[in-house]
């Protein structure tokens, strides 16, 4: 294998790594995820529910016709994000976001999160909490 | 999912509470100690009163027994807009009290529930585990609070001993709690400091204090004796009742 | 996101390329094993071997009353709730060697009928952890974060996973009556010098093995032993015994890790009251496990084998 192929495989298999370690604690992810694909949308934060097993953020997103609809993210627990100092008071209100993750195999307007992203960048609730103004 | 008291009372030590208080100006109960030397609280407990279905005086209807409530005074010092919330809370009360969805009620709800629970001590804190939907409390002697906003339904208690009374502070509530089956709630900002007290034998005492300026103008507290089930060989069981639900679910889905 | 100990996003990345695969574990990645474990918690058949070597020397930390102390927050080390047998990496699957230790061919002893109820499971119905139910013994100790609580007569393992806990009693009394299931089962612990071995029996049947559908009946007995074969590292042994679903009983073992983090401490997982997967997974047509008494195994597997003897009758 090339450098290239050996670092892309990596990042490939933290990645994979990550998310089984996450979520294989309650049930298998195939059983309601398609993860054979992931989905990337942007959308406006309306919610957030920090329950257990899995916390929810709640996106307004518009769809190719214009058309808002409320996708439900589900996230890993909120102890792991109490944890790293994180608390429900952190989320920036009304702030836009681009999840990307599985989608639901029911059809329904869910998604399994791998990745969620502020406009800057930044990844959400990884690490710690931005300091300043906390 | 309603239990009838009156079936458990037959296997509880309800001995008069005169045999266990020592008569006044003689000392208190000095309980026995702990491997640990602490007070030991350990056994199997139940509370034996109606408070889980009304923690004030209520009289008997069809289904639910009659009784004297746990609340000093017998009032309840609602803020006025939140004693609407509680009325309209006792109209929805079959769909929207949580132990109709069988999750976790709360403290301090869980230690009048009618089912037993089991307190085990070691050095460091307390648990408290409940047959109830395998609720466990952890009163810990280590440790603060965790800080900033977080709900939790149980919330998070910190003990410390004050001579023989385990005196334990809990924050860190939900607002989804309720205080029995009419209705009666708080907010997620209510602190609340139990007082536990072993007073004879097979007897404890339990009190509460609870703060929560959303909800009422000042503080109150509740009071209630708690008995030691005493047949031999006594543990703790189960009572799963999301499992139960779930599989009434799948009968309707059908 | 949820993260348990041994498994720090980070480090296992780096780790999962660079340690070779043991030869005993038939080239099938697994976790790795923990770092500064003296035995290599990620494979069974080198554990049992290693720890029992250690057992020979090691003195235990003691408890008040002169028993070994197993108090303390512990981490489960690998990932039995995938799948008990060997089985390989996917994105849904960390992958990893068999558990089993007896037999040696590391294959669950399945009788024929339960073979195909297992099948049968994994396409109708839902695991249970996925509706925040308790998981039985011995899948509530597989993974995740731990404290277990030591007194003279009690062993209590609490699990921060849906807040579940097993109370296992020491005090010699008998087990409960038949009549009486209950989900975490029903435990009696007695010392064997320095090892606790723990009897469980009245499971009530409803709960997997693994997310591949295997299964105990009410009638199963557990047994395990637990032995403290260094000062951050708990042997875990765990013998099945169902005659109705298991052609003979079979071994597991697995390590339990310290965790050592400063300051831990298990917080509320209030698991049930926040589940919505339960709904989608009954929209794509799953439902609850109903589970085997031993009675309903029975007639189960009296039916199959009038079957397959009339089919090969013929």
């Amino acid at each position: 294998m090339t450098i290239k192929g050996v670092l892309a495989a990596s990042v490939i298999a933290s990645a994979a790594v990550v998310l089984t370690t996450q979520l294989s604690a309650h049930h298998s992810l195939t059983v309601e995820f398609d993860i054979s694909r992931t989905v990337t949308m942007s959308g406006v934060i309306t919610e957030m529910k920090w329950t257990n097993p899995h916390a929810w953020l709640y996106v307004d997103v518009k769809d190719e016709k214009g058309q808002v609809r409320n996708w439900a993210i589900e996230f890993g627990s909120p102890n792991a994000l109490y944890r790293r100092g994180w608390r429900q008071t952190d989320l920036p209100p009304r702030n836009t976001i681009t999840v990307t993750g599985y989608p639901s195999l029911d059809q329904s307007l869910r998604i399994s999160a791998t990745d969620v992203k502020l406009p800057d960048g930044r990844t959400l609730f990884a690490g710690s909490p931005i300091s300043g103004g906390q | 999912m309603r239990t009838a008291l009156c079936l458990v009372a037959g296997w509880l030590s309800i001995a008069p509470l005169a045999s266990a208080q020592a008569p006044s100006g003689a000392a208190p109960y000095r309980a026995p100690r702990t491997i640990d030397g602490q007070p030991d609280l350990q056994g199997i407990w139940q509370a034996v009163n109606t408070a889980v279905w009304n923690i004030q005086d209520h009289p008997a209807e069809l289904g639910i027994p009659a009784g004297q409530g746990i609340v000093e005074g017998n009032e309840i010092p609602y803020l006025p807009l939140a004693l609407a919330r509680r009325q309209m809370n006792y109209r929805n009360r079959h769909t929207g009290d949580p132990e109709t969805k069988c999750f976790m009620v709360g403290t301090p709800r869980i230690n009048y529930m009618p089912y037993p629970f089991e307190i085990v001590q070691t050095p460091a804190q307390v648990t408290i585990l409940y047959e109830y939907v395998h609720t466990s409390r952890h009163l810990r002697f280590t440790g603060k609070h965790p800080e900033g906003a977080i709900q939790w339904i149980m919330g998070d208690s910190r003990a410390r001993w004050e001579g023989d009374t385990l005196v334990v502070d809990v924050v860190h509530f939900g607002d989804q709690n309720w205080f029995d089956r009419s209705g009666n709630y708080h907010s997620a900002d209510m602190h609340l400091v139990e007082r536990w007290t072993r007073t004879g034998p097979d007897h404890l005492s339990y009190e509460a204090t609870i703060e929560d300026s959303k909800v009422f103008s000042r503080p109150w507290k509740i009071k209630m004796p708690l008995y030691r089930r005493v047949e031999p060989n006594i543990q703790l069981l189960d009572y799963e009742c999301q499992a139960y639900l779930e599989a009434a679910k799948d009968r309707e889905n059908r | 996101m949820r993260i348990h100990i041994g498994f720090a996003a980070a480090g296992i990345a780096v780790q999962c390329l660079i340690y070779p695969s043991s030869a005993a574990s038939q080239q099938i990645p697994s976790i790795p094993p923990t770092k500064e474990s003296v035995c290599p918690d990620n494979d069974p058949v080198p554990l049992l071997a290693c720890a029992r070597e250690k057992l020979k020397s090691f003195k235990p930390p003691r408890t008040r009353d002169g028993k070994t102390d197993l108090s303390g927050f512990w981490g489960g080390t690998q990932a039995p709730h995938e799948n008990l047998e060997a089985h390989p990496r996917t994105p849904d699957d960390n992958g990893g060697p068999s558990f089993v230790v007896d037999p040696a061919d590391g294959k669950v002893p399945m009788q024929a009928w339960a073979e195909v109820k297992r099948r049968e499971n994994r396409a109708k119905y839902i695991d249970q952890n996925a509706q925040c139910f308790q998981s039985g013994v011995p899948r509530h100790l597989y993974m995740g974060q731990y404290q277990w609580l030591q007194t003279p007569t009690r062993l209590v393992q609490l699990s921060e996973e849906t807040n579940a806990y097993r109370n296992i009693i020491l005090d010699g009394r008998p087990h409960l009556g038949a009549d009486v299931v209950v989900w975490q089962g029903d435990s009696r612990g007695h010392w064997e010098g320095d090892t606790l071995v723990v009897v469980t029996k009245n499971q009530v049947g409803r709960g997997w093995l693994d997310q591949q559908g295997r299964f105990v009946t009410d009638a199963a007995t557990v047994t395990e032993r637990f032995s403290l074969f260094d000062a951050n590292s708990i042997l875990w042994e765990i013998t099945i015994d169902d005659p109705l679903v298991y052609t003979r009983p079979f071994t597991m073992a697995s390590a339990l890790r310290r965790n050592n983090r400063a300051d831990f401490e298990i917080w509320e997982e209030s698991c049930y009251e926040g589940e919505s997967n339960a709904e989608s997974l009954r929209n794509l047509g799953y439902r609850t496990y109903p589970g085997f008494s031993a009675r309903e195994a029975k007639a189960a597997k009296e039916t199959f084998e009038r079957a397959a003897a009339a089919g090969s009758a013929k």
